[in-house]
């Protein structure tokens, strides 16, 4: 493919994406509008600003995923790994310092991510089975090691990473926005985020043109682990204690944000600010399902319809646009 | 491949795994066995009756077999695990089901093989049991309720936090918080939502309704979790209110001594535990044992929290003796 | 015999009869009672479920589909059905109501995936959802109790020491296993996952079969939600929640590959052999839980390595 031609067919897909994402901010900003219509509690700074506290949870989580899925892969370990890397933050921070704590987390997160890179590119093994078994074996694992136990009660300046505030925003969505930006900058402008985009259109030919493909696949899977390494240390802070279940319910709004937020799963579709839209749409809409005191009950359906029509909107767009 | 291949196969298996068991053939463990049944590995209160099962079984010289599902509550892998456990023979079960309705099937089945069952925690739904040991939920709920209540000077708004949708205990625990509400007309209920027992849910959903109602000065968690997750939440947003939760656990203790939590009634899982396992090897030897075991729910305060502040490694058994007598005929409702 | 040709012998066993004999003999070893007639019965009681979510999502993997809805709809199914017998209804127009719900929500599927182009990973998880959400609406998270004597007393009914549901499951195997390799519609199957294009070309209603294959996904989970129903002696809406996985996982690990487009039915079976060998095997061995939970992750991983070096090997052969 020339030169030219693949620039335009990239410059297509990328006004397709732009129109895509367009769809989704009009449909937060119609959430939105809706809500504050609804109750009287929901456009108030403190709400909002939980809000979007609430959302920068799930987005770190789910934006190291949105990498994987970008290649075509998938990370279902994400919950376990959170769930593992806290409690060994926690127990790291009980016998030693913060700082050893913070390390603990994210160097656990990034191990069990780098095995799932080497079991994909090594062992060959699919990624959906082989982070489906990862999930099972890191939540035997810190089965084992909390032993029924909760770990909690921390310093203060260390739980301010999860609660605190700094010049009035809560300090994760500074987080979150430092890893949008980290994010956004090297999915859109290195060589190496072009690559994995690549990669996940079409590895044979990604393979063919030189892109060291096992490299960029240990890269995404680490860096999902990272990401959920970083991720743990937040929901430490916030939660102020560690038990062994304190990630398994992270991974299906982590899935479902970027899949609202327009990634595709086949690969070489999709952005990170897509996720973080999704996951902003997710909190809203279950930000909103407690303050009019909708029943529990109706969350999984509520959920499964918003990642039916946001699929389904750009399933159809796409096919309008011959794309 | 072949399905000649595919039947050589499985033949061969078979046969190999026959032989090689009838070489093995023996007869069950010479020594007592009970197995316990809990309903998760990550729930800290699980954990605490499985230590006070540990240290009956260790003081009575008998030996101990957990089943867990793999799965956190889940019904089939607890089902498959009775079936199981039947295979092994122990000679006494003690059964806490993960569903007190669909796992009655299950109880039926060591009812048919002979085992003795003694229910602890949850009431099962049906089935023959040795011995109910546990706490009234209801009861859990209306002293928590009401000493909160108290606190409050019968006046305020409160908000509930349930806990898993649907599960009996949720919502015995709940009735007794909303009967207490009823008996303060100055108390008004702005919001019960579920929080599954859980503290991370209990937390965003507190802060949500932090944000709902400018006034919440009390607030009834249907476990010592989630009265945690609401403290962290009302923690962030600088709002006061008074929380109580139900469990008593270490942790609740600590919240009540440095003050954030005001209290907890309770049900302590590792004596749960303890009197469990004894009712079962009890039941082995011969011993008598009451039908119902019913735990006082007191209410711990800053006040008596006395023994709870050890953690459950440290802790031993009461003495059958201490315990029999106070307990076995007590009525529901205390504290 | 050289032993070049041994090698090629031997890497002609699919992995997961290895580690399926590996596992039994171990356990038989380890553990006094796992070889006896009552514990093989109770494996195959504990695998039936699981091998009739199998076998369909065989042909969904076949398809380069997946479903993960499988085990929310049996849920909403076992709800309907439960409820049904609770109201008084006889046995069987409550199973063909239940098989009924379990069949909406596979055309449902079938018409997300197919008509509208929605990936099928998407499709299913938010047709989990509104089953899930369904069925948790109408009970309140409950179970649902009161459905009579005659579904329990069939499950627990036996033919000639066979319980009812290894027999079910064995019918069905047989079914399903003489569709796919004896009839049209299974050439079909391995054409929609192979070579769609060609079987379009060829005139046939291509989308249709597609769509079939999905709606037999949601069939068979109301089927599943009849023995599952009669082991609670209950419906219980969220009692099936994951299987859907499991499900998946003895699929690959039996061999079906996601993108190939090949199948080996006989591979599913001993996939659910293997975990349902590996959980009871576990159990009787006592082991502790959390690293019965580790060995469950690693069972897949293991066998899907295995393959792998399989492969390599004979390509080198």
């Amino acid at each position: 493919m020339s030169t030219a031609a693949a620039q335009m067919a990239r410059r297509r897909v990328l006004s397709g994406e732009l129109a895509g994402f367009m769809y989704r901010v009009a449909g937060v900003v119609l959430v939105c509008v809706g809500l504050s219509l609804a109750t009287d509690a929901f456009l108030t700074v403190s709400n909002l600003l939980n809000v979007l506290r609430q959302a920068s949870l799930i987005f770190l989580v789910a934006s190291g995923v949105t990498l994987v899925v970008l290649t075509a892969g998938l990370d279902l370990s994400v919950g376990a790994n959170v769930g593992l890397s806290a409690c060994l933050a926690a127990a790291a921070i009980k016998s030693g310092a913060v700082e050893l704590g913070i390390v603990t987390g994210l160097a656990s997160g990034t191990g069990i991510g780098l095995l799932n890179g080497l079991m994909v590119t090594r062992l060959r093994v699919p990624p959906f089975i082989a982070t489906y078994g990862m999930l099972w074996v890191v939540h035997g694992i810190t089965y084992w090691y909390m032993d029924g136990q909760t770990i909690y009660d921390f310093p203060e300046r260390f739980r301010a990473l999860g609660s605190g505030y700094l010049l009035g925003v809560p300090i994760p969505v500074y987080l979150m926005t430092a890893c949008l930006a980290a994010g956004g900058v090297f999915t859109r402008y290195t060589i190496w985020g072009h690559q994995i985009y690549a990669i996940g259109a079409n590895p044979e030919a990604a393979r063919l043109s030189g892109v060291p493909v096992r490299m960029r696949l240990n890269l995404v899977y680490t860096l999902s682990g990272a990401m959920a390494g970083l991720a743990s240390i937040v929901y430490l802070a916030r939660l102020n204690s560690a038990e062994a279940d304190i990630g398994e319910p992270l991974m299906l709004p982590a899935i479902a944000a970027i899949l609202i937020g327009g990634t595709s799963l086949f690969g070489g579709i999709g952005s990170l600010s897509g996720t973080l839209v999704g996951a902003i749409l997710l909190t809203l809409v279950l930000n909103g399902m407690n303050l009019l005191t909708v029943g529990a009950n109706w969350q999984p359906l509520v959920t499964g319809v918003i990642v039916l029509l946001a699929v389904w909107i750009d399933v159809a767009t796409r096919r309008r646009a011959g794309g | 491949m072949g399905h000649g291949r595919f039947g050589r196969l499985a033949f061969l298996t078979v046969t190999a795994g026959v032989l090689v068991s009838c070489a093995q053939a023996r007869d069950g463990a010479d020594g007592e066995q009970i197995a316990l049944f809990t309903k998760n590995q990550t729930n800290p209160y699980f954990q605490s009756i499985r230590l006070g099962a540990d240290d009956a079984a260790r003081q009575m010289g008998v030996e101990i077999v957990h089943y867990v599902p793999t799965r956190p509550d889940s019904i089939p892998d607890q089902m498959s695990q009775i079936e199981d456990a039947i295979i092994k023979r122990p000679d006494a079960v003690v059964f806490i089901p993960v569903d007190f309705q669909a796992m009655v099937p299950g109880v039926g089945q060591m009812n048919a093989a002979g085992i003795p069952v003694v229910n602890l925690t949850d009431r099962a739904a049906g089935g023959d049991f040795v011995s109910w040991v546990g706490c009234d939920d209801r009861t859990l709920g209306l002293n928590a309720g009401r000493y909160l209540l108290e606190r409050m000077n019968g006046r305020g708004n409160v908000i509930i936090l349930e806990g898993v949708g649907g599960s009996a205990n949720s919502k015995a625990r709940v009735g007794g918080f909303l009967q207490a509400i009823e008996e303060a007309p100055g108390v008004t209920l702005v919001a019960s939502q579920p929080g599954n027992f859980q503290r991370l849910q209990a937390l965003q959903v507190t802060e949500n309704l932090l944000q709902a109602y400018p006034e919440i000065d009390g607030v009834m968690a249907a476990n010592d979790s989630m009265a945690l997750g609401a403290i962290e939440a009302l923690d962030a947003a600088n709002r006061q209110a008074l929380v109580v939760g139900i469990n008593g656990t270490k942790e609740a203790v600590d919240a009540i001594k440095a003050g954030k939590l005001v209290a907890s009634t309770d049900c302590n899982g590792f004596v749960q535990g303890c009197i469990g396992a004894m009712v079962a090897i009890r039941h082995i030897r011969d011993l008598p044992v009451p039908a119902e075991f019913q735990f006082p729910q007191p209410v711990i305060d800053s006040t008596n929290y006395g023994d709870l502040d050890l953690p459950d490694e440290q802790r031993s058994c009461p003495s059958w003796e201490s315990v029999a007598g106070s307990l076995a005929t007590s009525p529901a409702g205390g504290g | 015999m050289t032993p070049k040709s041994l090698l090629a012998r031997a890497t002609a066993v699919p992995g997961v009869a290895y580690l399926l004999v590996a596992l039994i003999v171990a356990f038989s070893i380890l553990g006094p009672g796992f070889a006896s007639a009552p514990n093989l019965r109770n494996i195959g009681v504990q695998s039936s479920i699981l091998l009739l979510l199998a076998l369909p999502m065989t042909f969904i993997i076949m398809s380069e589909g997946l479903d993960l809805s499988m085990g929310a709809v049996l849920g909403l199914a076992g709800v309907t059905l439960a409820s049904l017998l609770a109201g008084g209804v006889a046995l069987a127009p409550a199973a063909v109501a239940a098989s009924g719900v379990g069949l909406v929500f596979g055309v449902i599927n079938g018409l997300l995936v197919v008509r509208l182009g929605i990936p099928p990973f998407v499709s299913t998880l938010g047709t989990l959802g509104v089953a899930q959400g369904a069925a948790l609406v109408a009970t309140d998270g409950q179970s649902v109790v009161g459905i009579g004597p005659t579904l329990p007393s069939l499950y627990a009914s036996a033919w000639m020491g066979l319980p009812f549901s290894v027999l079910v499951a064995v019918a069905v195997y047989l079914i399903f296993h003489a569709v796919l390799y004896k009839t049209r519609f299974g050439t079909y199957v391995f054409a929609i996952g192979g070579n769609r294009e060609s079987l379009t070309l060829a005139g046939v209603h291509t989308d249709l079969y597609h769509i079939g294959i999905y709606a037999l996904g949601g069939l068979m989970a109301g089927v599943a939600a009849l023995l599952l129903t009669g082991r609670m002696n209950a419906g219980h809406p969220t009692a099936a929640l994951g299987m859907e996985f499991d499900a998946i996982a003895a699929v690959i690990v039996g061999g079906t590959s996601f993108e190939r487009g090949n199948g080996w039915l006989p591979g599913t079976l001993l996939g659910v052999l293997t975990v349902g060998v590996l959980r009871n095997g576990l159990n009787v061995v006592a082991v502790s839980s959390s690293l019965q939970v580790a060995s469950i992750g690693a069972l897949v991983i293991v066998a899907l390595v295995i393959d792998s070096v399989r492969t390599s090997w004979r390509e080198r052969t």
